[in-house]
């Protein structure tokens, strides 16, 4: 598998993505092999059914978000390799010195916000973070409850005063997390 | 520097002065008694002998009993066993001696003296024991006490060090004036009695989730570094001896046992140094787990050396070896197996517990000390077992206790480990006072330099391993700390303590050269690795609770991060514990707690507290709040905010809209005059100053169980439920004030409501109009520039409520209409929102209720009558104690028959006439008197509830009122002495009596006073009474529900 994946990605694109996402030619094989994998219909694509055959993603609360977060720039409903790992991208480890520019801190977090942010609007109106709780936390607890979770949530983050969360809020609340390290996957190589 | 530390230690001596002498005194006072074992052994003695003792003065000497056997009983004694050494041989000679004699002469005595029975007698023998525990425990405290007071040194010093120079000075004070040698650390005492504690107060509180996203390193760190010292440090050691220097013959294995206890960092040593110096999370959590988790590989390399060293080098074969090695594995394994084991039992049991609060706590003790001793009977890693016990059952377990059985968890696990870590330190120093020290400066010295050096070396090596899995890299300052932290401790001491010298001649010098090395760790590590942390800027610690927002923001990366592990077909930590969490979620959790409450438990509790934070905080800032806001609002403002609100200049008009879904809203067609308002507001204001805060006091005692009020689980849920009604008490009637207190309820809905009706509804909490002024003065005082007095009149009062920064008032509705218009489009709002609201049925089945209202609302009578301060005027001259007790019983038996039986012991306990389920709220007992009308409050403007107290109580003032001319105001009356009825019906212990008060101090009232009304009232009573009994029974099943949900 890992050689067909390799022998159908070229070099000048490898070094393309290398250049677009900072990931390492061997990380890209690597993850071009996990693509090709994903790929049952062999299209160079996927699909949002490809996704969410990967069994541990299916029943992940989020994995709808997690899914829509890698369509967000496709206008077929389908993800190349080079926007896969344009999502993918977001998850490197920061490397200090070094040219970060999709794994930075703040992309990580907006990469977050808009897993959060439905429509679009640069915030986080109640009825999303609702969303959200709702998947998460499931259907166990009351509705009421998750309401005013979420209201207590807002409110805490909301400092502009418009009841929404907008991504300044959303950096400020998580400005003492380790997003760095939370958000980061240890790709192999 | 040494000077200055000597200063201050001198200084800290003056300061412990006092207690060191007493310390002192008593301590030598014990060393007497035992060393005098005829004295003790009198006592144990038959109880013949010990009754002709109870006649002697005490030290008499007079040698009876068994000798020996009380002998064997002081070596067995727990904690301060004396060698005796030496004497002990002649003591017990002396004592072999004398049994003869004795037993002749309590022969003698018994026929020849006539027993008289003693006045008092002195008998310490019989406490000695758990007199010197005592005695120890308490004055290691009070050194503890003691360094804390001298600021100078605690800052400079850890507090470890200082305890083991204070145990020195005491070592040396009772070896130069009892010429006896106590060893009060006997590594039994310690290792069943000291350690678990300390253990289990570790586990109990890891961070489990920073524990396990470190495993790796900190098995790496355990496993593999604590083998390599051994190896190394026993090698060096070895080959040293080799070259002669030591002038004594070292043996491999002897060097080895010694090597495999000494190259053990050391949990207690650790806790103690680097809770003090608050590096960050990831540091601590690597040096301390791995502290921990090496005990199993110390455990088995100790027995297999030791085991070796009983064999003979030249027994040993290859089988031993392997046989090492698979027991590494057993106890290991076992180890955690065992602790795990008893974590879920433990979290099973308490499942079980929520009738008999009181004894939570000791399940949590008892167990994981059972995991520990049930680990020791295998020989397999106590440590292990007690540490993982505690972080596999912190989870279960706080899901089922009550908050109150957490709070003694905590402060008893960390009042216990504390102690015990003072007591082991001082008892470090005492132990270090002793003669059988071996010197070999070589050997300590070069001990000292090879612990160092290879924990360096090892630690470096190790880290670079671990940094190539880790994401968050140990930057160089991290190596250098961990390598630094590697101090060695009490459980090295007590191991070496257990080495036999028969088998290992070298026993005496390694004891010494074991505590050299604690000394200098504990001192010179521990003292400089303070200033260190702050010169190579080591990350600190932040302690702090999460927000609401890093709960849910971080969960939600969590997930993320699995989804995008799984995408990326990476096992991660992500994947692990998300496997895990769903493992968790739908196999153990379901069976081990009591009420599930969802998957995400954190976020809940999380918001728990923050609201329970809220509300204190609340209560902090505004210790009085009504007062002030009644105070200082001015009537002027009152008026324009109800007429600006009439007006509809109210943002939150648009919120109109969704109100007609209500259907409560026609039902109310009684607006308050503008005097009945004023009225309202004096009597308030009035009332306020007038009634003091009442404490409430709980008479009854019971030693099984525990008033439950705060007891529940449920507390938090409960009480948000409770306050969330509350704060949106009267949002029943209105979607728009619904929302509102949605939004209120999420900020502090806890406690305001409380406070809000505190000073205005005191003393007419059940009357409708007060209802509706209450709200209206809560609009006003809140949202002092707007409001809907329209919806208000009927009943808006409730969505400022929340909340008390009026300043965000405009903010809030914004955001509410937005909330509003968002709900709307949410797919799930509608139905979502129907369970919720369902919340608000149980109000609306008071809108069913409603529809009595008018009836005796539009009463003419009542209507000129009902205004406040007319009850108010109402019968000050009134003896508080009037409405005597017969009418309260006869009340009693009414209520009970009546619907307010559902209620229970806590509505009556607080105060009020209506205590309805405050009892989650903490602090229900700081403001009882506004507890009291909380429910009133919530129902107020439907009457159904509170109806059938107050409004009898309304009517009869204003029948009474003509006749009893002017005065205190009846109700004044009925709220005082309503408690007090209550409180002494909860005496009667059966706290189910007290159900039901609501009607009947009402109803005394009634009764006594004999009005004319009093038939009329009873009809009503009994309508409402019915109401009442379904909108509890609706409470209930509410309740209910929500467990179960």
């Amino acid at each position: 598998m890992g050689n067909k994946s390799s022998l159908l990605l070229r070099e000048e694109e490898i070094a393309q993505i290398q250049e677009d996402t900072g990931f390492t030619p061997a990380q890209i094989e690597r993850l071009y092999s996990r693509f090709t994998s994903l790929d049952r219909s062999d299209c160079g694509t996927l699909s949002r059914e490809d996704f969410l055959r990967i069994p541990e993603l299916a029943i992940n609360p989020l994995c709808d978000r997690i899914v829509h977060s890698f369509f967000t720039d496709s206008n077929d409903d389908r993800v190349n390799f080079r926007q896969f790992m344009q999502v993918l991208a977001r998850f490197r480890t920061i490397k200090p010195g070094k040219d970060n520019k999709l794994n930075s801190r703040e992309e990580k977090l907006r990469f977050a916000f808009k897993m959060y942010d439905l429509d679009d609007d640069e915030t986080i109106s109640k009825d999303e973070l609702l969303n959200i709780l709702h998947m998460m936390v499931g259907a166990n607890i009351s509705q009421d409850q998750l309401l005013s979770i979420a209201e207590r949530t807002i409110l805490e983050a909301d400092q502009s005063g418009i009841g929404k969360i907008t991504f300044e809020d959303f950096c400020r609340v998580l400005e003492r997390s380790d997003i760095e390290k939370k958000m980061s996957i240890r790709f192999l190589n | 520097m040494l000077a200055f530390m000597k200063e201050n230690m001198m200084l800290s001596k003056k300061k412990n002065l006092i207690f060191m002498v007493l310390f002192n005194v008593l301590l030598l006072n014990c060393g007497y008694v035992q060393a005098r074992p005829n004295a003790t052994a009198s006592f144990q003695g038959t109880g013949d002998n010990s009754k002709i003792q109870s006649l002697e003065p005490p030290n008499l000497n007079l040698p009876t009993g068994d000798a020996s056997s009380s002998h064997i009983n002081h070596e067995d004694s727990a904690l301060p066993s004396i060698q005796h050494d030496h004497h002990m041989i002649k003591s017990v000679q002396h004592n072999d001696e004398h049994v003869a004699h004795g037993e002749h002469a309590s022969e003698v005595g018994g026929h020849s003296v006539p027993e008289r029975y003693p006045v008092t007698t002195v008998d310490f023998a019989r406490v000695e024991l758990p007199f010197i525990i005592g005695i120890w425990i308490l004055f290691a405290s009070i050194a503890k006490i003691g360094f804390h007071m001298t600021p100078k040194i605690n800052k400079i010093l850890p507090e470890s060090s200082l305890l083991i120079v204070v145990g020195i000075v005491i070592g040396l004070i009772l070896y130069t004036s009892t010429k006896l040698h106590v060893q009060p650390l006997t590594p039994n005492t310690f290792f069943f009695y000291m350690l678990p504690p300390i253990i289990l107060d570790a586990g109990y509180f890891m961070p489990n989730r920073l524990f396990f996203d470190n495993i790796g390193t900190i098995l790496l760190m355990a496993v593999v570094g604590t083998i390599y010292n051994v190896a190394t440090i026993g090698g060096a050691l070895y080959f040293c001896g080799m070259t002669g220097i030591f002038g004594v013959e070292t043996p491999l294995l002897d060097t080895f046992l010694f090597s495999s206890l000494i190259s053990a960092v050391d949990p207690v040593a650790v806790l103690a140094v680097f809770e003090e110096i608050h590096v960050n999370e990831i540091l601590y959590i690597v040096v301390f787990g791995e502290s921990l988790l090496n005990d199993a590989v110390t455990v088995v390399l100790y027995h297999m050396f030791e085991t070796y060293n009983e064999m003979g080098a030249s027994n040993i074969q290859l089988a031993d070896v392997v046989n090492g090695a698979l027991s590494f594995l057993c106890v290991a394994l076992g180890g955690v197996a065992i602790g795990v084991i008893w974590g879920f039992l433990t979290g099973l049991v308490t499942r079980f517990t929520d009738h008999v609060r009181v004894i939570e706590p000791i399940f949590v003790f008892v167990m994981a000390y059972l995991a520990y001793l049930n680990a020791e009977i295998f020989h397999w890693s106590g440590i292990l077992a007690i540490t993982f016990c505690g972080i596999t059952m912190k989870n279960y377990v706080e899901a089922n206790i009550s908050h109150k059985s957490h709070t003694t968890i905590k402060y008893a696990l960390k009042m216990l480990s504390s102690s015990s870590e003072t007591i082991i330190f001082i008892f470090l120093g005492v132990a270090t006072v002793n003669n059988q020290h071996v010197w070999n400066t070589w050997f300590v010295l070069l001990t000292i330099v090879f612990c160092s050096v290879f924990r360096v070396i090892g630690v470096i090596m190790l880290v670079a391993i671990a940094n190539r899995f880790r994401i968050h890299k140990l930057s160089n300052v991290d190596q250098f700390v961990m390598s630094y932290g590697g101090l060695r401790g009490a459980i090295a001491f007590a191991l070496v303590l257990l080495i036999d010298p028969n088998h290992v001649p070298l026993a005496p010098l390694f004891v010494t050269t074991t505590i050299c090395v604690i000394y200098f760790t504990v001192f010179l590590q521990g003292i400089t690795i303070k200033p260190l942390v702050r010169i190579l800027n080591v990350k600190r610690a932040e302690k702090r609770k999460p927000t609401m927002n890093e709960r849910i923001h971080e969960r939600f990366i969590d997930h993320m991060m699995a989804g995008m592990e799984d995408i990326c077909g990476k096992t991660g930590n992500y994947t692990i514990r998300d496997k895990f969490k769903r493992f968790d979620n739908r196999f153990i959790r379901p069976y081990l707690i009591r009420d599930l409450k969802g998957a995400e438990p954190k976020i809940i509790e999380t918001y728990s507290k923050l609201a329970m934070k809220d509300a204190i905080d609340y209560m902090r800032r505004n210790p009085s709040t009504i007062g002030q806001m009644t105070g200082t609002e001015s009537m002027s403002a009152l008026f324009r905010n109800y007429t600006s609100g009439a007006l509809g200049g109210s943002p939150s008009f648009s919120n109109f809209e969704s109100s007609t879904r209500n259907l409560d809203m026609q039902e109310l067609d009684y607006n308050p005059s503008r005097k009945d308002l004023t009225d309202a507001r004096i009597h308030h204001l009035l009332a306020e100053e007038l009634k003091p805060y009442r404490r409430h006091r709980r008479l009854s005692y019971s030693r099984h169980t525990v008033d439950d009020r705060d007891l529940s689980t449920q507390v938090n849920y409960k009480m948000r439920m409770n306050i969330h009604r509350m704060a949106q008490g009267d949002r029943k009637h209105h979607k728009r004030s619904k929302r509102m207190n949605k939004d209120g309820s999420k900020q502090n809905h806890v406690s305001f409501p409380e406070f809000q009706q505190n000073g205005s509804a005191k003393q007419l909490a059940n009357d409708y109009i007060n209802e509706v002024l209450n709200e209206k003065h809560e609009e006003d005082s809140r949202q002092a520039q707007s409001d809907d007095w329209e919806g208000g009149l009927t009943f808006i009062a409730k969505s400022s409520r929340e909340n008390g920064n009026a300043q965000d008032e405009s903010k809030r509705y914004s955001r509410d209409s937005e909330g509003e218009a968002n709900r709307v489009t949410t797919p799930t709002a509608p139905e979502s929102i129907l369970p919720w609201k369902r919340e608000d049925d149980k109000e609306d089945c008071g809108v069913i209720q409603q529809t009595e209202f008018p009836s005796w609302a539009n009463n003419k009578e009542y209507l000129a009558y009902n205004s406040p301060s007319a009850t108010f005027l109402g019968g000050i001259t009134k003896p508080k104690q009037k409405n005597s007790v017969i009418g309260l019983f006869r009340r009693e038996s009414h209520g009970e028959s009546d619907g307010g039986g559902i209620r229970d012991k806590r509505s009556g306990s607080i105060g009020g006439q209506v205590v309805y389920e405050i009892e989650p709220t903490g602090h229900s007992s700081q403001f009882p008197v506004t507890a009291s009308h909380r429910r009133n409050t919530r129902k107020g403007s439907l009457l159904e509830v509170s109806g059938d107290t107050t409004i009898p109580e309304e009517i009869l003032d204003a029948t009474k009122l003509p006749k009893r001319g002017g005065g205190q105001p009846q109700q004044y009356i009925i709220a005082k002495t309503t408690p007090k009825n209550t409180r002494s019906r909860n005496n009667g212990s059966s706290s189910q009596q007290t159900r039901g008060l609501l009607s009947h101090s009402s109803d005394s009232e009634i009764s006594d006073d004999g009005g004319v009304k009093e038939k009329l009232m009873k009809q009503q009573k009994s309508k409402l009474h019915f109401s009442v009994g379904s909108d509890d029974e609706d409470d209930e099943e509410e309740g209910l529900r929500m467990k179960r949900s």
